[in-house]
């Protein structure tokens, strides 16, 4: 684990176009350890390409990304999953016909080592390390109480609600035993109570898990609630940058979300 | 409820084109002397009522009238029967009369199978038109029949059809259940007719007791069953006795069943070898793969040379080019690493391809195996068109692999029992799950961690080291090796296996080697039309059971994804977007708004 404060996850210059449109065009966006960030911004100011890009699912055209002190560029996203950087999807992307927990003990398959012969003789290594994995992903489940816990687990993930799937997202991002996790639009679809107690979780997973988070967001009580930094993008470039009261009245935000006013 | 007559009409014309189609390949002609029961119930004469019996069967089938399931009622479901068979005898028995009046030998210049014997058996005898009412009675009756089937009350319906179904089943295997009985020192004439089918008093008694079994079992209630069930899925004990009496059944098979069943068995072992491996890529990864007789071959090959087999030439015999001279029980191993080592091969090009694409690509990778087998450049090595001889027999302790069909069933069967277990464990172990979560969705596994590269190229060497087996042994049995054995059919007909059992499932791979390969070998009289009824039960089985016959719970899920999308993940959506719209002013974007002002 990093110590707070450091420098976790740097873009320098990131960019990103398919064919003709720019989704990221020079972008400059760092999180230290320990912050909670958000990335506010219009649909289509490039948000989820940056995370695209941070967790390697696209290359960057240009730029760097370093993440915990080393370049990941052109790294494969399993690598940099292994490396501490989780994350979740702005659709819900479960593996539907797999158990709740299955899913969550596929996030914890990066950190086994078992192979063939192991998986084959059911060596006592092997065992120890299914057992292990099982604990930590009902860890991860725990972690949202009573939500994804008892006979839920043993449920396909398809027979969940529509906010528990987004929950068992999380879980499963956790149980990669993460050091940043990236939370694109967490609360999409949710309805207000169900909003406030994901915005108690996002504290939480810094506060008890120690784990720092960068969110896209759009629901701004939340952006509230949880950011110490707010980054605003547009065009695939950041716009304004700064505590939440800063970026929510930057004229440059506002005319991003708002519109230019008539002269009149 | 009743059935619309437009059904009934439709129904009826489908059930003609079944039989006029029956007449064309020449099942009538070939199957009119296979007799079932007695003599008046020929195989022939049995596909004179069925079409009538399916398409009435599938008229009243139950409908669903604005999402409520109605079965049709019992008279209006016999009657809509009677009206198919009407229907379809009709318009088949005015087919027959043409054909009389044009004239077969003008017809035979197209369709070779109509002949004067044809027409002979579609009337009886009795000449056009005198013959064709009996065709067409034939045809209602076997209408009616079809509505029992589905409309009769269910008490009555199962033991019924449990009971015909068992009396078709031991008379279509007449060949082989004598057999079982003389090598058990029973008399099986008064079951039996001689070299034909059931005796009257015999499937009188089969019918009997299957349908007494079947009605005593649904009489003991659903409690008695539901704790069989349990006791036999839940309590160890008896899951071990089971396992101790498949294994031993699986054991003395052989001995009862004589050599020229034992050599089919055989036959099925080595598809299940494929089907296991195969199952794998397919079933396991979601790496359709089209080209599995590449392994196949190359299992066959590898160990013809690793254990001295020679070439066959136009002058008698050469040495291949490369030649060893290990024992079978060395060399197998040599040749499931090698072929693991082929997969990563034929892997590896193919690691960015999906879906479509990948069958493609492997379709063409399995062709070019099978060609290079028959080709004059391979020829020094694995001995061209000619092929190559002298596999070793793998002795061992009294046992002959290859000429004894027997005790091949047994090599076969060790192999086979090795393959299960190494996939199930693998199965339910972390490789499994990432297999899994890879074909769900390869692009989240890999996101998730899992490095989708590494399992896929596991997945081609584990599935290429289990069809190698299949190879291997296929060439212990037969001794000598011709590249016609390695055409596109082998990968086909593992496919099929697969998907016939049902895609992941073990139990599936073997029930699905035992219908395809087992059945037309038993059934010798079907050979010719082997592919003929591949294609039907494969249709037959993608429409009315898409899961396969054994299904993996999981994919069966799969499968009924729509459905599941509308249940589950499509509709929550909109609710609760409905309901944040309802609470909040304005919906989500509305509080940003009036933050920023």
């Amino acid at each position: 684990m990093s110590a707070n404060g450091t420098r976790l996850l740097e873009l320098a210059g990131v960019a990103k176009h398919f064919g003709g449109l720019y989704a990221l065009s020079g972008l400059d966006m760092y999180v230290d350890a320990g912050e909670i960030v958000s990335v506010i911004g219009p649909n289509g100011a490039g948000k989820s390409t940056m995370f695209n890009v941070a967790t390697g699912l696209y290359p960057p055209d240009d730029g760097d990304v370093r993440f915990n002190g080393q370049s990941i560029v052109g790294l494969a996203p399993n690598r940099i999953t292994k490396l501490g950087l989780a994350r979740t999807f702005q659709t819900v992307h479960l593996f539907p016909n797999m158990t709740v927990l299955e899913n969550a003990m596929v996030g914890q398959h990066c950190r086994g080592t078992s192979g063939v012969v192991g998986s084959v003789l059911r060596l006592p290594s092997t065992r120890r390390e299914e057992d292990r994995i099982r604990e930590r992903a009902k860890t991860a489940l725990d972690f949202f109480g009573k939500r994804l816990s008892g006979y839920r687990q043993d449920q396909p993930a398809f027979a969940l609600s529509y906010a528990n799937r987004r929950r068992l997202e999380m879980a499963r991002a956790l149980a990669t035993d993460p050091i940043l996790i990236m939370l694109d639009e967490p609360t999409a679809g949710m309805n207000p109570r169900e909003t406030l107690e994901l915005r108690d979780h996002i504290v939480r997973m810094r506060d008890q898990l120690g784990i720092t988070v960068l969110v896209i967001e759009h629901d701004m009580r939340v952006v509230k609630g949880v950011s110490d930094r707010v980054i605003a993008l547009d065009y695939g470039r950041k716009i304004a940058e700064g505590t939440y009261d800063d970026v929510a009245n930057d004229p440059q935000v506002i005319e991003a979300y708002l519109g230019t006013k008539a002269v009149g | 409820m009743g059935v619309p007559s437009r059904s009934i009409w439709r129904g009826g014309l489908i059930g003609a084109i079944a039989a006029i189609y029956v007449a064309l390949v020449g099942l009538y002609t070939r199957f009119a002397d296979l007799e079932l029961v007695g003599e008046q119930i020929t195989l022939g004469r049995l596909l004179l009522v069925a079409p009538a019996l399916v398409a009435a069967y599938a008229v009243t089938r139950p409908r669903v009238v604005a999402g409520e399931r109605r079965p049709v009622a019992f008279g209006r479901g016999v009657l809509a029967g009677m009206l198919t068979g009407l229907v379809t005898g009709a318009v088949f028995a005015a087919a027959v009369w043409f054909a009389e009046w044009f004239g077969t030998d003008r017809i035979r210049e197209v369709f070779i199978q109509i002949s004067d014997p044809l027409i002979a058996f579609l009337t009886f005898d009795k000449g056009v038109p005198a013959g064709l009412p009996i065709l067409i009675a034939l045809s209602v009756l076997g209408g009616t029949v079809g509505g029992l089937a589905r409309t009769a009350p269910a008490q009555a319906r199962a033991p019924l059809a449990v009971g015909t179904l068992a009396v078709l089943a031991m008379a279509l295997l007449q060949r082989i259940i004598p057999i079982v009985f003389v090598e058990l020192g029973f008399e099986a004439d008064w079951l039996y007719a001689p070299s034909r089918g059931l005796t009257w008093f015999g499937a009188a008694l089969v019918f009997v007791a299957a349908a007494g079994v079947n009605a005593l079992w649904h009489r003991s209630g659903e409690r008695t069953r539901e704790r069989v069930r349990s006791t036999i899925q839940e309590a160890p004990a008896a899951k071990l006795g089971l396992l101790v009496v498949i294994i031993a059944v699986l054991a003395i098979m052989p001995l009862l069943l004589g050599t020229v069943i034992s050599e089919v068995l055989g036959q099925v072992m080595i598809y299940v070898l494929l089907g296991i491996g195969l199952n794998i890529v397919v079933g396991y990864a979601g790496l359709l793969d089209l080209g599995y007789v590449a392994f196949f071959a190359f299992g066959a090959y590898t160990l013809g040379l690793l254990t001295g087999a020679f070439l066959n030439t136009t002058t008698g015999a050469a040495e291949p080019v490369l030649s060893g001279d290990l024992s079978f029980y060395v060399a197998i191993w040599i040749v499931a690493l090698l072929a693991a080592g082929l997969g990563l091969l034929i892997g590896a090009p193919v690691l960015r391809l999906r879906g479509d694409y990948l069958a493609i690509v492997t379709l063409g990778l399995g062709e070019i195996v099978s060609i290079i087998t028959a080709s004059r450049w391979a020829q020094p090595l694995i001995g061209g068109p000619q092929g190559m001889r002298g596999v070793t027999k793998a002795e061992f302790a009294g046992f002959n692999f290859q000429d004894n069909p027997q005790h091949f069933y047994y090599l076969a069967l060790a192999f086979v029992i090795l393959a299960l277990f190494i996939s199930w464990r693998l199965a339910g172990s972390r490789i499994g799950r990432a297999w899994n979560a890879m074909r769900e969705d390869e692009q989240v596994a890999e996101a998730m961690g899992v490095s989708t590269i590494r399992f896929k190229l596991l997945a081609f060497a584990m599935g290429g080291a289990i069809g190698s087996l299949g190879g291997a042994l296929f060439a212990v049995n037969l001794g000598s090796l011709t590249p016609t054995s390695f055409e596109l059919l082998v990968s086909i007909t593992a496919l099929a296996v697969v998907i016939l059992g049902g895609l992941g499932s073990l139990p599936g791979v073997v029930v699905g080697a035992l219908v395809l390969i087992g059945l037309p070998g038993l059934l010798r009289e079907f050979e010719e039309y082997r592919l003929l009824i591949y294609g039907g039960a494969l249709v037959a089985i993608m429409i009315l059971r898409p899961q396969g016959l054994i299904p993996n719970v999981r994919r069966s899920r799969e499968l009924h994804e729509e459905e599941v999308e509308q249940d589950a993940w499509g509709v929550a959506e909109p609710d609760d977007r409905e309901a944040v719209a309802a609470v909040l002013p304005g919906g989500g974007l509305g509080v940003e708004r009036e933050d920023l002002e």
